[in-house]
């Protein structure tokens, strides 16, 4: 069968923060474009594996970067030695077998690139192969589902009014301090009573946002703290290291920071 | 050999210290200097934290500003009318207990902050101040025994209940309890000179309100204070004082001559309570800032060339693959499959078939625009902040220009409707040279700040502008104001209806706020697109930081 690699096994494990999943199904089932919205490392990647396992979909992923062209998203040919053979791209291949197809990071993507997303995500359902002169209609199962997180350089990079437009969206944040620690407990392995003091540094960082800093600790730095702390390392230490240390150079930051996480323990 | 740390060295830190405990970031002010340093204790109200000017150490300030946080998130201020001072000051203690449990709840480590100062031992005082500090510690170590039948009896109250600790009638409850058995206890009080134990905790001023204030601090030798509230008035008063068009003060940098203002426009005002614009309301005139020698403050030369690296990098970053090429350093995979293709069916083979990967330049213009109100004469770093806006100007400028980006220079101010000035240092077809340098460092900071004008005035020269991407980038200290504008919400609907017709005609607005509030700078910029500074001494570093981000 068809993509079975892009198939997941294994229930990928997802806290739900509110209807997401509903909503999400809501639209799977019109097969409606969907764009996730939320800060790095909020769990955007994390619930959309998890979509896919529950509906029973295959997932293809693709990161955008400023280098990504059209081609990389729908095909190119290659030379073999009987001559050219096509090769479908991932967004292609999702396409023409009914998968999920997952563009992070979009905005990254330049315009020229996005536009070719714009015939599949309006009525026609199709993806033109201008180099192959084909036209693939989408098959049944087939959603697009991009995810950005729209920080403050976005004053720059934002998507077009006309693809912004295509997508319904979900908004994600940081899940409220019982769910995350949840999470954090569950990723990390540590007691749920030390999650709950390492979320406490999260919500402390976060209180910085935009008091010097551009951006909170997000779950996944959590995880890496609760993970380190899970391999015997001091909470203050472990904190400090995947917290403190990476999200700031500023010496006054850091100092501040490194006191309310000594409050947090 | 005063040891210690002083609040001005300390203050950022421990700003960002109380926001990321409690999310709250109350302006930090040092306390009168009078007597003894030892013992001056805290001091807030739901505007301020007044600190001591120089402390034994940050854990002392750390300590104060936990414990303030505090008062700040779990009590709320009893009215004081017709309570007995001693009531007053046995409620404050277990109020002060109350939610500083109630913090160590959230945060457990401020116990380890908060401990060491809790040093009092057992003893056969009966000092009323002895007594309450001895309950201070009772109340905040439930480990601690202490043997006197009132600490003992207000410890037990206290710990018995943690259930009831989230409800501030719980300090009001026992308060009254434990004052009363004082009152009856044969001990000496003295309450109006009592003072809070230990040093870190504030003198109770925030947890009460008193019909008639007990005398607040009035600390006139503090600039920021004197002058930051009464901002608008200090400028009307500084109009009414003097002749029309000018200064009583000598004015260092005046604008060369009259005949240098040109009306160049009129835009139309936003009126929110009619929603509807006042066509033609404000008349822009242009002010060619006379030319002056720039300071003499001795060049950054790292700062300098730090700021042109990051902007000719900002400027050239954007890659742009050129494909079948003759030579280049890949190859361009289709054009090699064309080719083959081509040869395979004996046709002569298009032989470009190299791609390569050129850095392109942008295309994108860019209108730094200067707030030169009169509150840009505040004190900042070494000067004021309008020297602060000319030092960050004039290196980002300096790189602009060498790195070919298209960008202009202007400031703004207002004195009324029929006088928005914009004082051009730098139009977009113009070099960035001695002259323009010589304008900016003519730019002077006076009157008012009308936005929303010198916005659309931006906006019109922008569209003008050939490329794809047009951004206004507007430094300011303040928020819109000016003299015939009594209702304050007037211009700053007005402003936030400019950004959003330049928005409407493709134009990026975003604002590098030095100071005033937040809170109207995102009404009218959004969110997104304000940059707030925190110290403005760090402006000219980050100006050119700022830019490359928004641009690169
Ligand atoms: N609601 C959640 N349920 C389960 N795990 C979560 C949840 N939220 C976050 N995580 C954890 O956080 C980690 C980071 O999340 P994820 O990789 O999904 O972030 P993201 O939003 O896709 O970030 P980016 O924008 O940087 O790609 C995940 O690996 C997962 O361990
Ligand atoms: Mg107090």
């Amino acid at each position: 069968m068809a993509l079975q690699s892009y198939r997941i096994e294994r229930e990928p494990y997802y806290r739900p923060t509110g209807d997401e999943i509903a909503l999400f199904e809501a639209a799977h089932a019109d097969r409606m474009p969907v764009m996730l919205k939320g800060p790095t490392g909020c769990g955007k990647t994390r619930f959309i594996e998890h979509m896919a396992w529950r509906l029973g979909r295959p997932l293809v992923t693709v990161a955008c970067n400023e280098d990504l062209t059209a081609s990389d998203l729908v095909g190119r040919h290659l030379l073999e030695t009987q001559g050219t053979v096509w090769q479908d791209g991932p967004l292609t291949l999702a396409v023409r077998h009914g998968a999920l197809c997952y563009l992070d990071e979009i905005v990254e993507a330049r315009a020229d690139t996005t536009v070719v997303i714009h015939p599949l995500t309006d009525e026609r359902r199709a993806l033109p192969l201008d180099k192959r002169n084909e036209l693939v209609a989408a098959h049944p199962d087939f959603q697009l589902v991009v995810a950005y997180n729209p920080g403050y350089q976005s004053v720059a990079k934002d998507l077009k009014e006309s693809t912004k437009q295509r997508f319904a969206a979900l908004e994600f944040g940081y899940p409220a301090a019982g769910i995350e620690a949840d999470i954090v407990a569950h990723e990390s392995g540590i007691e749920p009573a030390l999650a709950r003091r390492v979320v406490a540094v999260g919500e402390r960082s976060r209180n910085l946002r935009g008091r010097g800093l551009e951006e909170g600790a997000s779950t996944r730095m959590l995880i890496h703290a609760g993970r380190l702390i899970a391999r015997g390392v001091a909470p203050e230490a472990a904190c400090r290291m995947a917290v403190v240390l990476p999200l700031t150079d500023d010496p006054d930051l850091r100092d501040a920071l490194a006191a309310a996480v000594g409050a947090c323990f | 050999m005063e040891s210690g740390v002083a609040l001005a060295d300390a203050e950022r830190r421990l700003k960002a210290y109380v926001a990321a405990l409690w999310g709250i970031d109350p302006p930090l002010r040092p306390l009168p200097q009078d007597g003894d340093p030892a013992a001056m204790r805290p001091r807030f109200d739901d505007a301020l934290v007044r600190l001591p000017a120089v402390w034994p150490g940050m854990d002392l300030y750390r300590a104060a500003l936990a414990h303030v946080g505090a008062h700040r998130m779990f009590s709320r201020p009893w009215p004081a009318r017709g309570l007995k001072p001693l009531l007053i000051l046995v409620v404050s203690l277990f109020e002060d207990a109350r939610v500083e449990h109630l913090a160590m709840r959230r945060l457990p480590g401020l116990r380890r902050l908060w401990a060491p100062f809790h040093r009092t031992e057992p003893s056969a005082s009966l000092m009323a101040a002895d007594l309450m500090e001895r309950m201070a510690r009772a109340l905040f170590d439930p480990a601690y025994r202490d043997g006197n039948a009132w600490v003992d009896k207000g410890q037990r109250l206290f710990f018995e209940r943690p259930d009831r600790w989230d409800d501030p009638d719980f300090s009001l409850m026992l308060g009254g309890t434990l004052a009363g058995d004082l009152g009856k206890m044969r001990v000496q009080i003295n309450a109006r000179g009592h003072r809070v134990e230990p040093p870190y905790r504030d003198d109770n001023g925030g947890l009460w309100l008193h019909d008639t204030p007990p005398e607040p601090p009035r600390d006139v030798d503090d600039p920021l204070d004197a002058v930051r509230p009464d901002r608008i008035e200090a400028e009307q008063s500084d109009r009414r004082d003097g002749p029309p068009r000018s200064l009583p003060r000598p004015a260092p940098f005046a604008v060369a001559d009259a005949a240098a203002m040109q009306p160049v426009a009129r835009h139309p005002e936003w009126d929110h309570r009619i929603g509807l614009h006042r066509p033609d309301f404000v008349r822009v005139v242009e002010c060619v800032p006379e030319r002056r020698p720039m300071s003499d403050a001795p060049d950054d030369r790292r700062l300098t060339s730090r700021v042109h690296a990051l902007i000719r990098h900002a400027v050239v970053a954007r890659p742009e693959r050129l494909r079948r090429q003759r030579e280049g350093d890949r190859l361009d995979l289709d054009a090699c499959i064309a080719a083959a293709v081509a040869r395979c069916q004996g046709h002569a083979p298009d032989m470009q078939v190299y791609q390569r990967v050129r850095r392109r330049g942008r295309d994108l213009s860019a209108l730094l625009l200067l707030d030169a109100s009169q509150s840009t004469n505040d004190p900042a770093g070494d000067g004021t902040v309008l020297d602060l806006e000319r030092r960050s100007a004039d290196l980002l400028a300096g790189a602009l220009d060498a790195a070919g980006d298209r960008f202009a220079l202007a400031g703004f101010r207002s004195d009324g409707r029929e006088a928005v000035q914009w004082l051009p240092v730098k139009r977009f077809g113009d070099a960035y040279d001695e002259a323009a340098r010589g304008r900016l460092a003519g730019l002077d900071g006076r009157w008012s700040t009308r936005m929303g004008a010198a916005i659309r005035h931006a906006g019109s020269l922008l569209a003008g502008q050939p490329t794809l991407r047009r951004l206004l980038l507007l430094v300011t200290d303040g928020e819109p104001s000016d003299i015939d504008c009594p209702d304050p919400r007037h211009l700053v609907e007005d402003a936030r209806k400019a950004v959003q017709e330049l928005a409407g005609r493709g134009i990026d607005v975003v604002c590098v706020a030095l100071g005033g509030d937040p809170g109207t700078h995102h009404h009218i910029f959004g969110r997104r697109n304000v940059l707030a500074v925190d110290r403005v001494e760090r402006l000219p570093g980050l100006l050119p930081a700022i830019y490359a981000k928004l641009t690169g």
